[in-house]
């Protein structure tokens, strides 16, 4: 009973802008279509090894809503096929990126000023001075192309953000009275880390998550824009993107649906990602 | 007041910009990309050949049906040992300064070419011992061993005048006596006595050139007066100079969308030409799995031609073996792959790797810059899965495929390139592609290393009959059809707008009736071939 009003409490503050609700909306129906991609896609074989010349370069129509590409592949299916790497993009980059970077942001803050501080954040400091999508272009091109090495390239240049995040709120947290009394209880350095810290880091992180899944599934999309990302056949908004680009005026629907996918699971998320702002920081309020 | 001024103004400058256009002159104008080089020792390609032709003359002439006749040389003779050639020169031809055509011109040409070592220089390098003039209309070659394709290959000396080139040579360059061998002027310049001659040559810009009055040949009365050869194949200009009747023939290298658009467009048609060039998806040889003779015929057999004849690049035929149907020595009987499910899973089933498939995945690489190729490899990706193999594509920019294919090791499986003839005749394909000594050029990515196929192909380009040596063309390319070291996709045309409305031009005619056109680069647009209607174009531009 008390559970319930909990949820009952945090949705009602979650749904005081309606803008979030419509981002969990968004969300979740592209998780859906991407989960039952094969099930809910028009032509599911489109996103496999299947050209068919005789319908290439189809405007939308009934059969294809989002009309077909030049190998005449139905351009919806392949969307919805889509989704699925960049959403598996997203959450691998984040659950490599996360863990790495909170662990090393926590160490480097609770130790400020000593050597570790100073070797973590300036190796951090270096990362952060490369310009992101740079970095991910360079080792993405050193490496043969495809999605895994993509997920790695966009690891590489995302942790720091994290670091940077959680160095800052360690270092303040390290001096309030909850951690020198577990200090002084002889708490080991583990428990004071991940258990007296980290917490009250959460509500930061899981917004910054949130919010980032958009952006790293943007970058994941700049990464096959230029043909550095999942490898034909298998589907790309990036790739669909550019392959579109090509033919631009005349077969305008190759470039524009893809494209707005990508703005949709963008906005999506960042929508969401706001709406659980708003519900830490009234919740802290 | 002044905005009046203004727009009166303008108004004059169109005018009289009209009352140019109202007066047409036979002037034929085409598009290509630039570079385009004039000097016969340094150019080769399309817009270079085409300048050449129309600016040079050659002892020899290529017809429309591929046959070689006289031209400058009125007659010949070839000794018994096949090794030496000697012309009789047409007497009082000129060049474009009133000088005469003498044989030491021709010595002078072929010596600077080799020197020079650029243009078309490669054809004859390995085959020229000796140049000489026996005296004023009389020259004579000494080969180093016997060239089959020699008339042919002449084709491509073109003539030059020996005082003026030596007249206009910079005392200082790498060629010793010669200095720079009047390259540096020889940009911009000609110095021959072809049926039109430079009158500006703007680099970057345009050629323009006109009839030359004293040549030695009638002109027929509508043949054109000048012609001008636009360095662009932007497509928006392209588009805009053809609707304004401003060219009277495009450059081949649109997109598809550009022929729609302009063959709606009144008196416009679309003209197909097939060049020579085919389309290969070259599998090597020597690396699993494309190392087994079965596992390539199955792949023969399971892509499918029609798609990509009909509807990637729409136009084109089905390539019937490695040589173009429209090369002189083309086996017309030759066995042509078919897409058929049946017989691929047959040879499948014989090759070794039949149970392993998935050990061995092939990779197909495709050139970045083509951006049609990707349709191919997707086409062959998807029908290869049919069968179970699978196919990697793999999209890689060409300097980058020019260095891997240099070596065994680094090739990949399979390559989608286009490979045009270095002359025109059967015998230029068959050793570029398959002959042991090209394995590591982009032309042969398939390390054919067969000493039967090397001894049959240096067999045949060693006999100076014409028959003898395309019967001997046609056993070899039905060898390589059975080896099956390549995919032979398709024979590609080349696609051309131009004003049918008011310009006669015979590749186009005889393309749309079915027959051969000029298998030698460059000789479509022979412009006094061309006739011009400005009458014709000034009733399409008052409507």
């Amino acid at each position: 009973m008390k559970k319930r009003t909990v949820w009952g409490k945090w949705w009602y503050k979650f749904s005081r802008n309606p803008l979030s609700v419509v981002g969990l909306c968004m969300v979740c129906a592209i998780v859906f279509v991407a989960l039952f991609a094969p099930w809910v896609a028009p032509y599911p074989e489109h996103a496999g090894p299947y050209v068919n010349y005789g319908e290439a370069n189809q405007p939308p129509s009934l059969p294809h809503p989002f009309g077909t590409d030049a190998f005449g592949r139905d351009i919806l299916s392949r969307v919805f096929f889509a989704f699925r790497s960049s959403l598996l993009m997203g959450m691998v980059v984040l659950a490599i990126v996360v863990p790495v970077g909170v662990t090393l942001g926590l160490v480097a803050g609770y130790f400020k000023e000593s050597w570790l501080d100073i070797l973590i954040m300036r190796i951090t400091d270096i990362f952060l001075s490369v310009p992101p999508l740079i970095l991910a272009l360079a080792i993405t091109s050193v490496l043969k192309p495809n999605l895994t090495n993509a997920m790695i390239a966009v690891s590489v240049m995302w942790w720091p953000w994290y670091t940077r995040l959680v160095y800052g709120m360690a270092t303040s947290l390290r001096n309030e009275y909850f951690v020198q009394s577990a200090e002084l209880l002889g708490a080991s350095k583990f428990h004071i880390l991940f258990r007296e810290i980290l917490p009250n880091c959460v509500s930061t992180i899981l917004t910054k998550m949130t919010l980032d899944m958009g952006w790293v599934i943007l970058i994941g999309a700049a990464l096959s824009f230029v043909g550095l990302g999942e490898q034909p056949p298998k589907p790309a908004l990036g790739t669909m993107v550019s392959d579109g680009a090509r033919y631009l005026p005349e077969y305008w629907w190759m470039a524009v649906f893809p494209g707005l996918a990508i703005m949709l699971i963008v906005l999506g998320f960042n929508l969401l990602g706001d709406g659980i702002g708003d519900l830490f920081s009234l919740e802290e309020a | 007041m002044r905005g009046k001024w203004l727009v009166f103004c303008f108004a004059l400058v169109f005018l009289a910009g009209s009352v140019a256009f109202a007066q047409s002159q036979k002037i034929v104008r085409f598009t290509e990309a630039w570079p385009t080089y004039l000097d016969p020792a340094v150019g080769n390609d399309f817009s270079s050949s085409v300048s050449l032709a129309n600016l040079y003359d050659t002892l020899v002439f290529p017809t429309y049906d591929g046959e070689i006749v006289p031209h400058l040389a009125t007659s010949w003779e070839v000794s018994e040992d096949h090794l030496t050639y000697t012309f009789h020169l047409r007497q009082g031809v000129k060049f474009h300064n009133g000088e005469e055509l003498k044989a030491e011109d021709v010595v002078f040409s072929m010596e600077r070419l080799l020197a020079i070592g650029q243009g078309y220089s490669y054809i004859f390098k390995p085959i020229i011992d000796k140049v000489e003039a026996v005296d004023d209309y009389t020259v004579r070659f000494t080969l180093k061993k016997p060239f089959g394709p020699f008339l042919y290959a002449l084709v491509r000396l073109y003539v030059l005048n020996k005082d003026e080139v030596l007249a206009h040579a910079e005392k200082t360059g790498e060629y010793g006596e010669y200095g720079d061998y009047g390259m540096n002027w020889l940009l911009t310049h000609d110095a021959g006595s072809g049926p039109y001659m430079v009158k500006e040559m703007k680099m970057e810009e345009y050629l323009h050139a006109v009839r030359f009055p004293d040549y030695w040949k009638p002109f027929d009365a509508n043949a054109p007066d000048e012609f001008k050869f636009i360095g662009t194949t932007e497509t928006a200009t392209v588009r805009t100079l053809v609707k304004k009747r401003e060219l009277e023939i495009s450059d081949f290298r649109q997109p598809a969308e550009f022929y729609d658009a302009v063959s709606k467009i009144e008196g416009i048609k679309v003209a197909k030409l097939f060049g020579g060039s085919t389309f290969y998806c070259m599998m090597h040889t020597q690396k699993p799995p494309t190392d087994d003779v079965h596992f390539r015929r199955a792949l023969a057999y399971i892509v499918d031609y029609d798609a990509i004849a009909n509807q990637i690049f729409p136009g084109a035929r089905q390539a019937q073996g490695p040589v173009s149907f429209i090369l002189p020595g083309h086996n017309p009987e030759v066995y042509q792959y078919k897409r058929n499910i049946e017989k691929a899973k047959e040879e499948l089933a014989q090759s070794k790797y039949a149970n392993e498939l998935d050990k061995y995945p092939v990779d197909l690489v495709w050139c970045a810059e083509v951006p049609d190729e990707e349709k191919v490899a997707l086409l062959i990706q998807s029908n290869a899965s049919e069968l179970g193999i699978t196919v990697n594509v793999i999209k890689t920019p060409w300097m980058k495929i020019m260095e891997e294919v240099a070596k065994p090791e680094t090739t990949a499986n399979m390559y989608l390139i286009f490979v045009s003839p270095h002359y025109a005749e059967a015998g230029s394909m068959l050793q570029s592609k398959y002959h042991s000594s090209s394995a590591g050029t982009w032309e042969q990515t398939e390390w054919l290393q067969d000493k039967e196929l090397d001894q049959m192909t240096e067999d045949a380009i060693a006999t100076v009959n014409d028959e003898e040596r395309f019967a001997k063309y046609r056993k070899i390319q039905d060898y390589v059809v059975d080896l099956c070291p390549s995919l032979f996709l398709i024979d590609q045309p080349e696609n051309y707008a131009y004003q049918d409305a008011y310009i006669d031009w015979i590749p186009a005619e005889r393309a749309e009736k079915g027959e051969k056109v000029n298998p030698v680069m460059g000789y479509n647009h022979y412009m006094p071939d061309i006739k011009v209607y400005p009458e014709k174009r000034d009733e399409l531009l008052r409507k």
